[in-house]
């Protein structure tokens, strides 16, 4: 249970964060509102996306449930990062309809989609290098806070509040992913990589979102931090009430954690369901894993 | 003593140091510096700019073999210093023999008696080799010293050469203010006495060398004391330094504060420059457009000989002015939000060429009237001269200048330093850094980049505005690409994103060439090296913004700020 991420003891100090005890310590543990369970958070109604005639998505119709844990599985080239990016809207889909929570977010800009409510990791780490660790997370807040560029000139005092609260804020994420809070004023390129993968969630988590997607979170990973990835993933979902959608190359990562599979392969969607299910379908096998049908 | 190897490396060094100085003499630095005295009969600033060379190559040399004996240290520096001189000697004798002259027109008789000391060329080359070696020697026993003593002799040297290059300026001062006794003393034929020079040295040395304990004693004490102590203290700091600020053109006198005047409106320039290049990362090579039409629409505005003819007195022009810049900098900033890194550089860099051809051309000769430009622009408080009762001051020219300008300086860093650190600046941070990620990160890229050419926009048109004023006449000349190099230099000199780092920059730019008159031929040749040797040496800026908050945090303490209630798990096993 007190795996860290990054395997390297630097410090002789105990690290918090990616554990039980800490997850509802922004929000508190929250309770589930019957009503809302099993309403559709997503939707993607047969997605197609061509770049110049090369079919990247086919016709693919999927879903995320609000509190789920789903994942897009398939080998490389298999189009799950296309499909990712037309769910933040850097690209518009060719044909069909994507809705977040109620909205067609068809002409929305990706700046639009965030405010809704979607953050998203980035598979091949994406901070703000050059600024401070205390940046990367508020800048994650731009959308949820109000300060406008007179404001910050006039001095306005409610902006001042809105700033104080956003670094407190903050600083309770770092706790949550378990960064020290020491950290704050160092560069984020200065961070160790398990650190910087933590940094990320945390400035992903710092907009409040409804859904979270995380692109192959746990990409450079070895087993053992994987699992205390896998297992923060879960608690994410339980104590903030998240609905989070991943992607994932490596199949043994989803199985444990996440209630639904979509299996994608040359652009099209091959196969749905849970990990018995997925893990039992010969054309994922086939697809997916090679003919040698190697053990998942 | 130190290995051949070694001795190798500083023989390579002192070629370095040779090249450098025959490039100096062949440009013809040298020969324009030769003229002017820095300690009167003993040395002048061309033979300092035959020193620099040895003297920074014989303190590298002495700085690589930090694990040999003094002595060993002390002679790589000195055979650094004296491969240098004896290029220098080389070529002499060369350029003596044969003459260059159809090539190198700078290579006059004068410069080689200057370079051999007055002497025989054969005497002059030995005399460049023991030159040499004595600076590498002399730079070396620097490095060696302990850095207690390093500082106040590099500083005392300083001294003596800033104070003799302010001769032109402060003798007049002196003068003036009746010290023309103390301008005797010090100076001599434009240059300072031999007494005079090591009374300046001793008097920097020992302030320089007596500073450091006691500045740390001060900000124990300061520490020590209570907050509203500290805060009344802060607040004393702050009205002395604005104090200062103020009566510094009467300090300074007319002559200086023509150069105030150029380093204000650069400072200015580079604040506003500084939003967009230095915190939305958006390189602009056309800042200069902005400079214009803050000028132009200054001089439409003010001026009743101008097309307009309105002759609006220029504080009510100013938010017009403002407003129009903003809307330029918009019109600017639309066509160009798809693009990035290079290719926004090229674009811009032909709106500031468009910029300044419409003011020239014929079409619109009309409006903006031409090469002729507009004249008789309005004065800033609509008269040239203001008489101070109280204090006695005549305001007039640059002197009257001044007082808006540092008005509008302090403004635009104060803007600059409230948007830096909000919602705002850390948008724009965040698109410097990666635009897509800030985009997927919710911050609305197109207006970002839109407000940060607007505001950079409305803060280059101040500058163009008092520049209007100041010369009472605007004219496309003064409006060409060398402008939007000099401030972006400003910029990249001082640190992106960097608000000291701006007024450092345009001090080192603008201010110090105008102190050597005979720099101005040199000036772009320096920038150039200028802005080399600090993306080699130190390319985050002479003052880069976030060593400040380094220091902070170090000062705080690591691990003070670790005091979190957070639940702690233990670490296996």
């Amino acid at each position: 249970m007190s795996e860290r991420m990054d395997d390297q003891p630097r410090d002789s100090e105990p690290r918090r964060g990616w554990t039980e005890e800490d997850a509802g310590l922004v929000t508190g543990q929250a309770t589930l509102d019957p009503e809302e369970n099993g309403r559709i958070l997503m939707s993607a109604v047969g997605v197609s996306k061509t770049f110049e005639g090369l079919v990247a998505n086919r016709d693919i119709d999927f879903e995320i449930p609000l509190h789920s844990i789903v994942a897009i599985i398939g080998p490389n080239g298999a189009g799950k990062t296309t499909f990712f990016n037309q769910l933040t809207a850097i690209y518009a889909p060719t044909s069909g309809t994507i809705t977040f929570d109620g909205v067609d977010i068809a002409g929305l800009k990706p700046h639009q989609v965030a405010e809704l409510g979607v953050a998203r990791t980035y598979q091949n780490i994406r901070l703000f290098h050059n600024m401070t660790v205390m940046n990367n997370i508020t800048v994650g807040r731009h959308v949820r806070m109000k300060g406008q560029w007179f404001h910050a000139i006039l001095g306005d005092r409610t902006i001042r509040q809105e700033e104080e609260l956003t670094v407190e804020r903050a600083r309770e994420l770092l706790d949550l992913v378990g960064l020290r809070r020491s950290v704050e004023d160092q560069l984020a390129k200065n961070l160790p990589y398990g650190d910087q993968r933590r940094l990320e969630v945390a400035r992903a988590l710092a907009s409040d979102p409804k859904l979270l997607l995380l692109d192959e979170p746990t990409a450079g990973m070895n087993p053992g931090e994987t699992r205390t990835m896998t297992d923060f993933i879960a608690r994410l979902r339980r104590d903030l009430q998240l609905t989070i959608l991943l992607i994932e190359h490596d199949m043994k990562v989803v199985m444990g954690v996440s209630e639904r599979i979509t299996v994608l392969d040359h652009g099209e969607k091959i196969a749905e369901g849970s990990p018995t299910e997925i893990r039992a379908d010969p054309r994922v096998i086939e697809a997916y894993l090679g003919k040698q049908g190697e053990s998942v | 003593m130190p290995r051949s190897s070694e001795f190798r490396s500083s023989a390579v060094l002192g070629l370095i140091a040779g090249v450098i100085v025959i490039y100096l003499c062949l440009v013809g630095i040298v020969g324009a510096f030769s003229e002017r005295n820095v300690v009167t009969n003993v040395f002048t600033l061309g033979r300092v700019m035959l020193a620099i060379p040895p003297l920074i190559v014989g303190y590298l040399a002495a700085g690589r073999l930090q694990h040999r004996s003094i002595v060993g240290r002390l002679v790589a520096g000195g055979l650094a210093g004296a491969v240098g001189g004896a290029m220098l000697g080389l070529f002499l004798l060369f350029a003596s023999a044969v003459d260059i002259r159809d090539i190198f027109l700078r290579v006059s008789p004068d410069l080689l008696d200057f370079i051999a000391f007055g002497q025989d060329p054969a005497i002059g080359a030995i005399l460049n080799v023991v030159f040499g070696a004595a600076c590498g020697v002399a730079a070396a026993g620097v490095r060696v010293a302990p850095p207690r003593w390093r500082r106040p002799v590099v500083a005392g040297a300083l001294g003596v050469l800033i104070t003799s290059l302010l001769e032109p300026f402060l003798r007049p001062r002196l003068q003036e203010f009746e010290l023309g006794a103390v301008a005797k003393l010090l100076y001599e034929s434009h240059g300072l006495t031999i007494a005079s020079a090591i009374v300046v040295f001793v008097v920097v040395a020992a302030a320089t060398y007596l500073w450091r304990p006691t500045r740390a004693r001060l900000s124990r004490r300061l520490e020590q004391a209570d907050p509203s102590t500290q805060n009344t203290l802060r607040w004393i700091g702050v009205l002395a330094g604005i104090l200062f600020l103020f009566s510094l053109p009467q300090l300074a006198g007319p002559l200086l504060s023509q150069v105030l005047v150029l380093v204000g409106l650069y400072v200015l320039l580079g604040l506003g420059l500084n939003i967009v290049v230095g915190y939305a990362g958006l390189l602009d090579l056309g800042y200069v457009a902005f400079y214009a039409v803050g000028a132009y629409l200054t001089a439409l505005l003010t001026s009743p000989s101008s097309s307009l003819g309105w002759g609006l007195p220029f504080w009510l022009a100013l938010p017009i002015v403002v407003l129009g810049a903003a809307v330029t900098g918009l019109l600017i900033g639309a066509p160009v939000l798809r693009l990035r890194g290079d290719y926004l550089a090229i674009v811009t860099l032909g709106f500031g060429e468009i910029a300044r051809i419409l003011f020239l051309s014929d079409a619109l000769k009309p409006v903006f009237g031409g090469t002729q430009g507009i004249l008789s622009v309005g004065a800033i408080f609509g008269v040239g001269t203001i008489d101070l009762p109280i204090l006695g001051w005549r305001l007039t020219g640059p002197t009257l200048t001044y007082y808006p300008l540092l008005v509008f300086c302090l403004i635009a860093g104060f803007v600059a330093y409230r948007l830096k650190y909000s919602r705002t600046g850390r948008a724009w941070n965040a698109m410097r850094e990666d635009e897509d990620v800030a985009e997927a990160t919710g911050i609305s890229t197109v207006n970002y980049k839109l407000l940060a050419f607007a505001m950079g926009a409305s803060i280059g048109c101040l500058g163009g505005a008092v520049f209007a004023t100041h010369l009472q006449s605007v004219f496309p000349g003064s409006f060409n690409i060398t402008v939007s190099i000099t401030v972006l230099a400003i910029v990249i000199l001082g640190g992106m994103g960097s608000i000291p780092g701006v007024v450092v920059g345009a001090l080192a730019l603008i201010g110090l060439p105008e102190l050597l008159r005979e720099f101005a031929e040199f000036r772009l040749l320096v920038y150039g090296a200028v802005l080399v040797l600090m993306m080699l040496v130190r390319p985050e800026g002479l003052l880069p913004d976030y060593v400040r908050r380094r220091e902070l945090h170090e000062e705080s303490g690591p691990g003070s700020l670790d005091a979190t209630p957070g639940v702690q798990v233990g670490i296996p096993e």
